[in-house]
Formats: C-alpha cells, sequence, structure tokens
C-alpha cells in the first residue's frame, strides 16, 4: 500500500498555503471591516432583548413595510439574550465598545438613564413632533406614565411598547384548598399576611410566598406600598412640550402633574420604611412561610409557582405566559392588586425603542421605531403574552383567552399610582449592591445591618458615577 | 606515514571542515520551516495573551466606561483597590476557596487513581476512568445550573434526602460557610476527572520492576504508594497542583451561577469583582487593576509552587 503521507511538504508548498491563507483572512478582515461601516447605505440595525427567532419574526413583518417607505432601505434585527435586562444591557454596552454601534436598541428603564446620561442616545423630541399625526393612535392608547418614565431631563427618549407593573399573583388551586376566596382590590397588607398565615398552614411542601432577589418586583414592591424608596424620588423639569400638546389632548387628567421624568436623588436605603419592608419578607421566611428567595432571573420561582408549591408572588403580565408555558392551566393561577400597606404605590418598569445618537439613519430608524410601537407588531415581537402591552387597546379578553388569568386587565389597572423602579445613571451598580446586600440580610436575618451597608454602598457607587 | 613528517617538518593542524554549501542551505531551510511552524502558536499567544494583558495593564491607569475615551488616572485604580474592602475581600475569598479545592482536588484525584490502578480487570479501569473524567466534560454553566436545583434549601434533592434519613438539611447556598463549602464540592466533583486521569497515567508509568524490588523488600502497599509511587509521580503531581491552582485562582462560573457571590459577599471570588466592576458598573480601568492584581498573586503563588518543588518534587 502506498503511503500517502510519504511526500514531505516542501518550503515553496507551504509558503504558498500560507500566503494564500493569509490572502484569505485578508479579505475576511476586509469584508468585516465593510460590516462594521454599517452593513451598506440604507441598512436600520436593531438590538433586541429576546429570541432571535421572535427578532427574525419581526424584522420580516416590518421589511416589507420599510421598503413601502424606502425601496433602499432594509432592516436588520439581531436578538441579544440575557436572563434579565442588567444581563442585556452589559452585552449591548459591550458591543457598543466594540464599536459595533447599532441604531435601534430596545431598551428598559433599567438601563435608559444610563444609556441617556452617557449621550448614546438621541432625544426623539424633534421627531415625534413631526410626526404626530402617525403617533396619534400610539399616545391615545399609551398610559402617560409609561412615557413620562421614558423621559430624561425633559426629553422623551425612547418610546414604549410594554411594561411589566408588580401585582400579587396566587395559585387558585391553594387558595382554595386554604379557604380563601379572591382578594378584594384594595386588600391591605394586613389581609396579605391573614392569607399567607392561612396558607402557611397547608404544609406538604407549599410555602405562602415566595419573591426574587432583585430591583423590580421583590421586597421593594414591599418598599413602595410602604412609602419608601431606594432613592429620593424627584421629578426633572420639562416636558410641557408633549403633556400640553396635542399628543395627549384627548387625555388631560392623565397627564396632568407629568414632568419631565424621574430624577432620582440621594439614597433612601435604610429608611425605617426600607427596614420595616425587608424584615417583613425576612420574617415571612423565618416563620415557614416562605423558602429563600431565588437568585436571578426568576426562573426557579416560576417553576415552583407552576408546580402548584407555592401560593404567593409578585408578578407582572409576564408572569401570565411564563406560568401559561410553564404547563399551568388557565384558571389554576390569578391576579389582584399589590397589597396596600402606607401607601398603594406600586413598581413598574417599561420598554421601548429608542435611537443611537451616532445612528447615521435617525429619521429611517424613526420609521422604524413607529412601525415597532403599531399594534401588529407587538405580538410578532412579544407572543404568548411575555409581557403586557404599553397600549390600553391591546388588552383584550381575547388576547388572555388562552393563557388567562381571569383578572387580566389587573396588569393595566395596577398602572395607576405606580411609579417606575430607581433606575439612576449607576443603575449597574446599585442593582449589584442591592442583590449582595439582600441576600446578606436573608441570610442574616437583620435587615437593618444589610441596609447600611445598602446605603454606603449605594453612597459610593453614585460618587463614582459623578 | 609521507616524507614531509619523515624529515621533521611539523605537521599542519587538521582542519575542522566547515559545512559544505549543500548542507548549510538545508540547516537554514530547516530552521525556517521550524520558526514557520511556531509562527502561528506564538501569532496566536501574542493575538489573544500577550496583548491583552498589556492592553489590560495600560487600562488599568485608566477610568474608562465603554461608552466615553479612556482618561488617563495614573495609580487611582490601584489606590482604590487596596482601600476597597469588599474587592480585597473577594481575593480573600478566592484564595481559601483555591486552597479547599486543590487540596481536595489533588488528594481526592491521587486517591481514586491509586484505587483504579489496583483493579485488575482493565474494564474496571476502564469503567472507573470514564466515569470520574465524564463530568468535565459536561459544561460548567450547565452543572451550575443543576446543582443549584440539587442543593436548593427547600426544594432540593440533598436536603429531601437528608431529611428522609431523618438528618436535618443544611441551608447549602444560604448561609456563608455552607455557600462555600457547597461551591467546593460542586468543583472539587467537576474538576477531580482531570487530576484523576494524570495520575492514572503516571502511576501505570512507574516501572514494574522498582515496585516488586520494594515489595520484595518488604514494603506495604501503604509504604510503596508514599515512598516509591508518589515520588516517582511527584513531577505529574507538581504539574496537576499548578494548573488545578491557577484554574481554582480564576473560579467564576460555579459562584457566579449558584450563589450570584452571596449570600451578602460570602462567595464573591476576585473573577466576580472583577465582572462586577468592568461589565455591571462599567468601570473597566478598575476592573483591569483587579486583573492585573489577580495576575500578579497567580504568578506569585505558582513561583511558591516551583520553588517548593525543588525540594519536594524528584526527577528521576
Amino acid at each position: 500500500m502506498a503511503n500517502r503521507f510519504q511526500r514531505p511538504i516542501d518550503r515553496r508548498t507551504l509558503l504558498a498555503f500560507g500566503g494564500a491563507g493569509l490572502a484569505l483572512a485578508s479579505t475576511a478582515s476586509l469584508a468585516a471591516c465593510a460590516n462594521r461601516g454599517g452593513g451598506g447605505t440604507g441598512t436600520v440595525k436593531m438590538l433586541y432583548f429576546g429570541e432571535q427567532s421572535a427578532a427574525t419574526a419581526v424584522q420580516e413583518a416590518v421589511q416589507p413595510r420599510l421598503a413601502q417607505l424606502d425601496g433602499t432601505a432594509s432592516l436588520r434585527v439581531t436578538a441579544v439574550n440575557g436572563t434579565d435586562w442588567n444581563d442585556f444591557l452589559a452585552k449591548v454596552l459591550t458591543q457598543v465598545a466594540s464599536g459595533d454601534v447599532p441604531d435601534i436598541i430596545t431598551v428598559a428603564t433599567e438601563g435608559q438613564q444610563l444609556l441617556t446620561s452617557k449621550g448614546l442616545l438621541t432625544p426623539l423630541d424633534d421627531l415625534v413632533t413631526a410626526n404626530l399625526s402617525d403617533l396619534h393612535a400610539y399616545f391615545s392608547g399609551v398610559h402617560p406614565a409609561l412615557v413620562e418614565s421614558a423621559m430624561y431631563e425633559g426629553h422623551l427618549y425612547a418610546l414604549p411598547d410594554s411594561f411589566n407593573a408588580g401585582s400579587m399573583f396566587y395559585s387558585t388551586d391553594l387558595f382554595a384548598e386554604a379557604g380563601l376566596s379572591r382578594p378584594a382590590a384594595d386588600w391591605s397588607m394586613d389581609d396579605f399576611h391573614a392569607s399567607a398565615q392561612s396558607l402557611a398552614r397547608l404544609g406538604g411542601g407549599t410555602y405562602a410566598f415566595d419573591w426574587v432577589v432583585r430591583l423590580w418586583g421583590s421586597w421593594t414592591s414591599f418598599l413602595a406600598a410602604n412609602g419608601g424608596n431606594l432613592l429620593e424620588e424627584g421629578r426633572y423639569a420639562g416636558g410641557d412640550w408633549l403633556w400640553k400638546g396635542a399628543a395627549f389632548s384627548d387625555n388631560p387628567v392623565g397627564v396632568a402633574g407629568r414632568t419631565g421624568g424621574w430624577k432620582w436623588g440621594d439614597p433612601t436605603a435604610n429608611s425605617a420604611a426600607a427596614v420595616e419592608a425587608l424584615q417583613y419578607v425576612i420574617d415571612l421566611q423565618e416563620s415557614g412561610a416562605s423558602p429563600s428567595p431565588d437568585v436571578g432571573g426568576g426562573n426557579t420561582l416560576q417553576g415552583l409557582f407552576a408546580s402548584g408549591r407555592i401560593g404567593m408572588t409578585i408578578g407582572g403580565g409576564f408572569w401570565a405566559g411564563g406560568l401559561h408555558n410553564a404547563g399551568m392551566a388557565d384558571g389554576s393561577f390569578d391576579v389582584v392588586q399589590f397589597p396596600a400597606w402606607r401607601t398603594s404605590t406600586s413598581l413598574f418598569g417599561a420598554s421601548g425603542y429608542g435611537i443611537f445618537d451616532s445612528s447615521p439613519h435617525k429619521d429611517l430608524a424613526f420609521e422604524v421605531v413607529k412601525l415597532m410601537v403599531q399594534p401588529e407588531a407587538f405580538d410578532a415581537l412579544w407572543p404568548g403574552n411575555i409581557t403586557t402591552p404599553a397600549q390600553r387597546s391591546l388588552m383584550t379578553a381575547e388576547r388572555y383567552s388562552t393563557t388567562g388569568p381571569e383578572h387580566w386587565s389587573v396588569f393595566y389597572d395596577q398602572l395607576d399610582g405606580a411609579v417606575p423602579i430607581s433606575a439612576p445613571p449607576y443603575y449597574n451598580a446599585l442593582a449589584t449592591a442591592l442583590n449582595q446586600r439582600t441576600t446578606q440580610a436573608v441570610s442574616s436575618g437583620n435587615a437593618k445591618d444589610a441596609l447600611d451597608g445598602l446605603q454606603a454602598d449605594i453612597e459610593a457607587a453614585a460618587a463614582q458615577a459623578s | 606515514m609521507s616524507h614531509a613528517t619523515r624529515v621533521g617538518v611539523r605537521p599542519r593542524p587538521p582542519q575542522i571542515e566547515g559545512p559544505r554549501p549543500a548542507a548549510k542551505r538545508a540547516r537554514r531551510r530547516e530552521s525556517t520551516f521550524g520558526y514557520l511552524m511556531i509562527s502561528l502558536a506564538v501569532l496566536f499567544v501574542t493575538v489573544f495573551t500577550v496583548v491583552p494583558i498589556l492592553a489590560s495593564l495600560g487600562l488599568s491607569f485608566t477610568s474608562w466606561d465603554v461608552i466615553s475615551s479612556p482618561s488617563w488616572v495614573g495609580l487611582d485604580n490601584y489606590r482604590r483597590l487596596v482601600t476597597d474592602g469588599q474587592v480585597l475581600a473577594s481575593f480573600g475569598v478566592t484564595v481559601g476557596l483555591a486552597l479547599a479545592i486543590v487540596v481536595l482536588q489533588i488528594s481526592l484525584g491521587l486517591l481514586l487513581a491509586v484505587l483504579a490502578n489496583a483493579r485488575r480487570r482493565n474494564a474496571t479501569r476502564v469503567f472507573f476512568r470514564t466515569s470520574f473524567y465524564l463530568p468535565l466534560l459536561a459544561s460548567t454553566a450547565a452543572v451550575s445550573i443543576f446543582m443549584g436545583y440539587i442543593f436548593d434549601t427547600k426544594f432540593g434533592l440533598v436536603n429531601y434526602y437528608l431529611n428522609e434519613l431523618g438528618l436535618p438539611g443544611a441551608h447549602w447556598l444560604d448561609d456563608p460557610f455552607w455557600a462555600k463549602v457547597t461551591i467546593v464540592m460542586v468543583v472539587v466533583w467537576q474538576q477531580v476527572g482531570f487530576t484523576f486521569v494524570l495520575f492514572v497515567a503516571a502511576l501505570m508509568a512507574v516501572p514494574v520492576d522498582v515496585q516488586e524490588a520494594a515489595s520484595i523488600d518488604g514494603a506495604g502497599p501503604w509504604r510503596t504508594l508514599f515512598q516509591i509511587k508518589v515520588p516517582l509521580i511527584s513531577p505529574t503531581i507538581l504539574f496537576a497542583t499548578v494548573i488545578a491552582m491557577i484554574n481554582a485562582m480564576q473560579l467564576f462560573d460555579q459562584p457566579f451561577i449558584m450563589t450570584k457571590g452571596g449570600p451578602g459577599t460570602a462567595t464573591t471570588t476576585a473573577t466576580i469583582s472583577l465582572y462586577q466592576a468592568g461589565f455591571q458598573n462599567l468601570q473597566f480601568g478598575f476592573a483591569s487593576a483587579i486583573a492585573i492584581l489577580l495576575l500578579i498573586i497567580i504568578g506569585i503563588i505558582t513561583g511558591i509552587q516551583f520553588l517548593a518543588a525543588r525540594k519536594l518534587v524528584f526527577y528521576a
């Protein structure tokens, strides 16, 4: 048998192969450089937080409509996966650092002030004003609180298409087993506590309440209801160009008192309200009514709730789809407003579309944004009730007929009197400190010491940011 | 004998003949080929190791939030580093966890290798080798998520079976002490296959005649292990210890996924601090300073290991 490897590679052949390899590599590099420039004139690049399948669906849905406006324009939607908005934001910023800056980004409350304060997002004021006739239906249907949360220093930086407000989900099966009926819409913390105690008596590996360690929908919901916040609440002046203009002309009540956005001041993380709220959930755990809180995206909690082991937990509209996908039948869970404590304030986070200041196609990008906030785009982007639509007209019984819950209208009603989560420009540092100090409090059982530490951490983060 | 020698003419010293031109060309060709062969590796190491380290060193003297341009701050990041209690504590956590992991990984790997080698049947040895090596092939992220469920205080399998046996469960991931223990157990469970395979190969290479000689001299199994086998495989033990220590000092996945560095900062390692500073708090200059300090510490520890090896490692 002939030795196929007998002939050695001579230098000439090797150099020839090496040269060919270098040439190929150079060609690839040049191609990459060309792509970095923007993918060609007229290509609008968008980063989307979610699955690529949804991103592709959106791209395919919006592309033909974009082509009608500009025959040479094309849309490229790229999905970025992440466990939560923190994770998404970190990946986006890393991509921005590499020089690959998109035109449009899905931006949530968590990261909006961060991106805006760094000058990454462009104000949409002029674009909105120039396109008011196209956006009339949008502004008629969207809750003003969501739009206000997308403002910063008097300017609008995103058009929200979805949100989630922290309501109280409950297992109808466990409630029935404990002899409890559906809580009233205006139930109080005393009512909540009584329900928790009834559920805790069920035993059998079930728990009355569970929660997730994070900024949205955590013990912070109790803090908001108790009249506190992690940071001093303030408002930026301005915004009259929007509130007093034609956009909300048919909703004067809804825009009354709206300003130029939320201004987060000094930390108040160790206030009496905060200590009381955190100690309350710790005490629930120590009494056996609640397991250790979930750390992370909340997947464990979702699994536990779906398997009928948790009586109550904080959730938003995204949980309707989440629980349905986890196998929960419609009717086996329902939702009610978050209980009132000293106040009936609750928390929400919104998500929308902003345009990068460096985008060379701002007008075209805004055309895409306008298409993205159209009702038809919502289901392509967010199929199966995995979030709550920002426009009330999309909140229909038909939408929730396959997933539940029965009282789906709570999701939108919860917005009345709700405040956005406190996400200042140094949000990431705040979220890291909050997670660390919350787990410290849960582990030690001492809310006060942990929150004193959180106060110091946030003060340091604010000082670093400034 | 030649005439010239015979009449007393001093003979010329024998000339050392240099390589002939053809041989010279062949040698040059060979060395060029050699350089060409290693050039890709050198390029790879330069681009993916040397340049990032130098870039990180440069960044550590700047303040950079990714979005704006870096600004020179001199030694500010290092000054902050030595006064930042949380970050310094994360280095303490890292060293503590690394020591526990390395000691367990080496001793358990050696013990398992000895036991597996003692099996007479080759099939049994192969079975053990495969079994202990398998966890190493699994994705660390997947293992960490899975272990998070298994060690869950209220719903985990571990506490369930402990309770079934009438034993109290532990707060595996919620208590600062137990969270560290759990992380160490999970890392050692997954990584022990690496040291195990190295030790199995090294033990198989120990000459049989040396073992037989020890046996004839009356050495029992333990004495043979500690006085014959271990010294003979000590270069492998050194290699395994150095690699295990370097890996353990960069511990990230397991604590990040299982405990997010908590409870509090109990399992926040240096690399988690680095990640938080860079990718969460957007302080890449400070994160680079942490990376440089970690590099220096790993270098020092590795240096100490090699110094100790001069006395402890036996090169036959």
